[in-house]
């Protein structure tokens, strides 16, 4: 082929792959999806690495999916002045990023650990595989990447197809409709709005998704079929025990450092609390983890403005309680268990609500 | 860096418009030898020392190796660069694995003896790029070709970041010549730079991360006695991703450096056409199987003394072939079984052969220029005969079970499910999935089947412009789609 032919076929390709992804984002654009971004290992290191910046000034969570929909970022930066910086996985234990953070000597920021119960006591190795995978590519994070990563987050912040979990080409197909095989369960990923994720990490519902209930039910029958919603009982004895043992033994090391631990029980409505109230008793988990590790503890139902909450899809909060919560929970820090934030303005509490985002 | 990640992109297009600035050849060439280091670096900075005493030691070795006259401070020089380059690479890539079997032994001689695991981080592409400068030193030593003159070509011919990592490997004649007169691409270099790059990354990113790199890794990671089909296709699902990251990288490679207006040899000549298993090593990583031919096979006396040596010969290169790929006990495995078929398939053309031997030369001279070793009886086999070759992928399926596997005790629990009933076996894979490796497999097999003749860019060059055009943007769309990130290639570790 000449020179000539394959200038033309180059052009060609250029402009045809220009055309269908231009009409490809302009689509998902038109049918409401916003910008998310992906929550990868690259964004978990990135903030990984702020723990050096200003540890005394900030607030770090870990946790699973509920302190990333709950905690709103912004709301927790205007009242407390300080830099919240989110560490939770969805889907994930903490116990292995706690242990990562009393590992390190730098570390001596506060704390809060979501302390949902059964991802907290699960010594399941799926449960940590994300904090596993993670922890090891901070580790590695190579000049390269961070590069890559610098660059991917101009392109993310524009374009709104390169939500992966959506719109990459297995989310797509993902969508396909086949014959399943038996005992191979499938999960064609949350609907569109659920979970979109911000920068900081933060997964906020979109106003789509929270007035749309059949979307909300989608979510709900996923509970069902991961056993979210499941009463069966949860680990105990020795199992237990050692859970409790290593995560005292991390938070010991905190605390030596000068850093401040919490643990939170954010809030679960409908049959998801239903199942938790008798599978994780909290007399024997949640009373007993404070006791054993001598650590304070928030529980949503003991706080009247937070105890009643009703999760869209019964698991966690919609952006407009999840600012109403994080205004309640920094309260508490400040009144009842002697946290200090730098910013002062605490007046602040009631100006600011969910249409500033 | 890797080849599919932004960060190279940007690396890439600067390289481009600086290597096409009027500027003399030697700043060129110092612009390409720093992006090279860069490139290298950007995984881990410090290794890049490592790359530097490489190539001062054996820039001076070789070159005392061709000029020293005393035949005893020669063997001297060869041992010194050997020792260097090899110690550099049992240090950091068997280091783990010798002191682990040491251990095994003196506990077995009743020694208790436990010492730490050794934290060694492996620096990527060491392989590589130890058997480039080996073969530089070693033909110095035989006097095959002349010393690099300028250290600065020297350099880049170590380290031209196109094939560092990864390879192909090159040989000094292949690549240093190209150093020495003033390179760019025409139009034509650069256009089918672009497309063999983009063909690459298609393989790389779409089809070996995005469709076939779960369903593998689903199956290799089970602890479970699996389904039958289950089994075979991660086994398929392992074939295509491997197949499709290392061709995928090394057509990145050669797009890339075509793009700069270098040529590097091919590596991959649709390996899953191949009928037997000369014709497998002809097709498959071409650039190591003609290394380990030249540089192993023949010192080691080839197929020059008798047939008995020949089979030990042939042996001892696969095993060591094998270990080349990991420190493991399995890559082992894969290498003897890969060097148990070539046994039969060797046994097979000797019985055949036996009433019309074939002179030694002749045999020498098609191994250069073709592959390892050539099967003769299977050349009269017709082009047709596409059973051979299918039962030819089916073998080499087998013996990617011990490549992936972790450990002999998981590669027999995949064998097992593979060929045996094995009744209530674990269910893993979707419908989706099987559809997936099915027919990307498929498919993969009967375009190498069909392309088993020829290139991809003559066949390019045949096509309307037109169709090109479509075929090239649906890669382009797809590798946009796929959104996978940038995962490293699986090469890499070796």
């Amino acid at each position: 082929m000449e020179a000539s032919s394959l200038k033309k076929a180059g052009i060609l390709s250029l402009i045809v792959a220009l055309i269908i992804m231009g009409c490809w984002e302009f689509y998902l654009r038109s049918i409401g999806v916003s910008n998310s971004f992906d929550d990868n290992e690259a964004l978990w290191a990135y903030k990984r690495a702020q723990i050096y910046d200003e540890p005394e000034r900030s607030t770090f969570f870990i946790g699973s999916s509920r302190i990333k929909f709950d905690i709103d970022l912004r709301t927790w930066k205007e009242v407390t002045g300080e830099k919240p910086v989110q560490l939770a996985l969805v889907g994930t234990s903490p116990q292995l990023i706690l242990k990562n953070l009393a590992d390190d000597k730098n570390f001596n920021g506060k704390l809060i650990v979501d302390g949902t119960e059964f991802i907290l006591f699960s010594r399941d190795p799926g449960d940590q595989e994300s904090a596993k995978k993670s922890i090891e590519y901070y580790k590695k994070w190579t000049p390269a990447q961070k590069a890559s990563f610098y660059i991917d987050y101009v392109l993310q912040r524009n374009l709104v197809f390169l939500e992966s979990k959506k719109f990459s080409l297995n989310g797509i197909l993902d969508l396909l409709t086949l014959a399943e095989r038996k005992s191979v369960p499938v999960f064609r990923g949350f609907p569109i709005g659920f979970e979109p994720t911000t920068f900081d990490r933060q997964n906020v519902m979109s106003d789509d998704f929270t007035n749309d209930t059949t979307r909300q039910r989608q979510v709900k029958n996923a509970w069902i079929q991961f056993g979210a919603v499941s009463s069966t009982p949860g680990i105990k004895g020795d199992s237990l025990q050692n859970i409790f043992k290593d995560l005292k033994i991390s938070i010991d090391k905190i605390k030596a450092s000068g850093g401040q631990v919490i643990f939170l029980r954010p809030p679960s409505s409908g049959e998801a609390r239903a199942g938790e109230r008798i599978a994780y008793p909290r007399e024997l988990y949640w009373n007993k983890l404070l006791q054993y590790t001598n650590t304070p503890g928030i529980y949503f139902e003991d706080y009247p403005e937070i105890a009643n909450f009703e999760c869209p899809e019964w698991s966690h909060l919609s952006r407009q309680q999840a600012v109403v919560f994080t205004k309640k929970i920094i309260e508490i820090l400040q009144k009842e268990k002697g946290w200090v934030f730098n910013n002062k303005q605490t007046t602040s509490f009631n100006n600011i609500n969910a249409k500033n985002f | 860096m890797v080849f599919n990640s932004y960060t190279f992109i940007v690396f890439f297009i600067i390289m481009l418009v600086l290597h096409n600035l009027p500027l003399p050849w030697k700043i060129k060439k110092i612009n390409l030898l720093i992006a090279s280091y860069i490139f290298y670096a950007a995984w881990n900075p410090p290794f890049v020392l490592l790359l530097w005493l490489a190539t001062i030691v054996d820039f001076y070795v070789g070159k005392a190796l061709y000029t020293q006259p005393n035949k005893y401070k020669r063997h001297l020089l060869l041992v010194i660069s050997l020792i260097g380059n090899l110690g550099m690479l049992c240090f950091f890539k068997y280091g783990g694995f010798l002191l682990e079997n040491f251990t095994h032994l003196v506990n077995a001689m009743g020694i208790n003896y436990h010492p730490a695991k050794p934290n060694i981080i492996l620096p990527a592409g060491i392989s590589f790029y130890t058997f480039t400068t080996l073969c530089y030193t070693i033909d110095m030593y035989k006097r095959r070709s002349e010393p690099v003159k300028s250290m600065l070509d020297f350099a880049l011919f170590v380290t031209f970041f196109p094939h560092l990592v990864a390879g192909p490997i090159v040989r000094p004649p292949q690549l240093v010549p190209q150093f020495e007169t003033p390179r760019t691409a025409n139009q034509k270099q650069l256009l089918q730079g672009l497309l063999l790059i983009s063909l690459g990354l298609f393989m790389k990113v779409v089809l070996a991360d995005s469709m076939l790199a779960n369903p593998a890794n689903t199956v290799f990671n089970s602890n479970d006695a699996l389904n039958t089909l289950d089994a075979w296709m991660g086994v398929l699902a392992f074939s295509g991703q491997i197949f499709f990251d290392f061709a995928g990288y090394s057509s990145c490679a050669i797009g890339v450096a075509s793009c700069l207006g270098f040529v590097l040899p091919e590596n991959f000549l649709y390996p899953y056409a191949a009928i037997g298993f000369s014709d497998f090593w002809r097709r498959w990583h071409i650039t190591l199987s003609a290394w380990l031919r030249d540089y192993l096979y023949i010192p080691l006396g080839g197929n020059r003394h008798g047939k008995f040596k020949t089979y030990i010969n042939l042996m001892i290169t696969m095993l060591l072939g094998g270990l080349w790929h990991g420190a493991n006990w399995t890559f082992v495995a894969w290498g003897a079984l890969h060097g148990f078929y070539l046994w039969v398939e060797k046994f097979m053309q000797d019985l055949k052969t036996r009433k019309k031997p074939v002179p030694e030369m002749v045999m020498q001279s098609n191994i250069v220029t073709r592959g390892i070793m050539a099967p003769r009886f299977l050349k009269t086999v017709q082009s047709s005969n596409f059973l051979l070759a299918l039962f030819t992928f089916f073998l080499v399926n087998v013996t990617w079970v011990f490549f992936r596997a972790p450990d002999f005790t998981s590669a027999w629990r995949i064998l097992t499910s593979m060929f045996s009933h094995v009744s209530k076996g674990t269910v893993l894979l979707s419908t989706l999935t099987i559809i997936k490796v099915s027919v990307i497999v498929v498919a993969m097999v009967l375009f190498h089947w069909f392309m088993r003749n020829t290139r991809v860019l003559t066949v390019a060059s045949k096509l309307p412009w037109w169709v090109l055009g479509l075929i090239w943007s649906a890669m382009l769309i797809l590798l946009i789609l796929s959104q996978e990130s940038s995962s490293s290639f699986i090469y890499f570790q070796f």
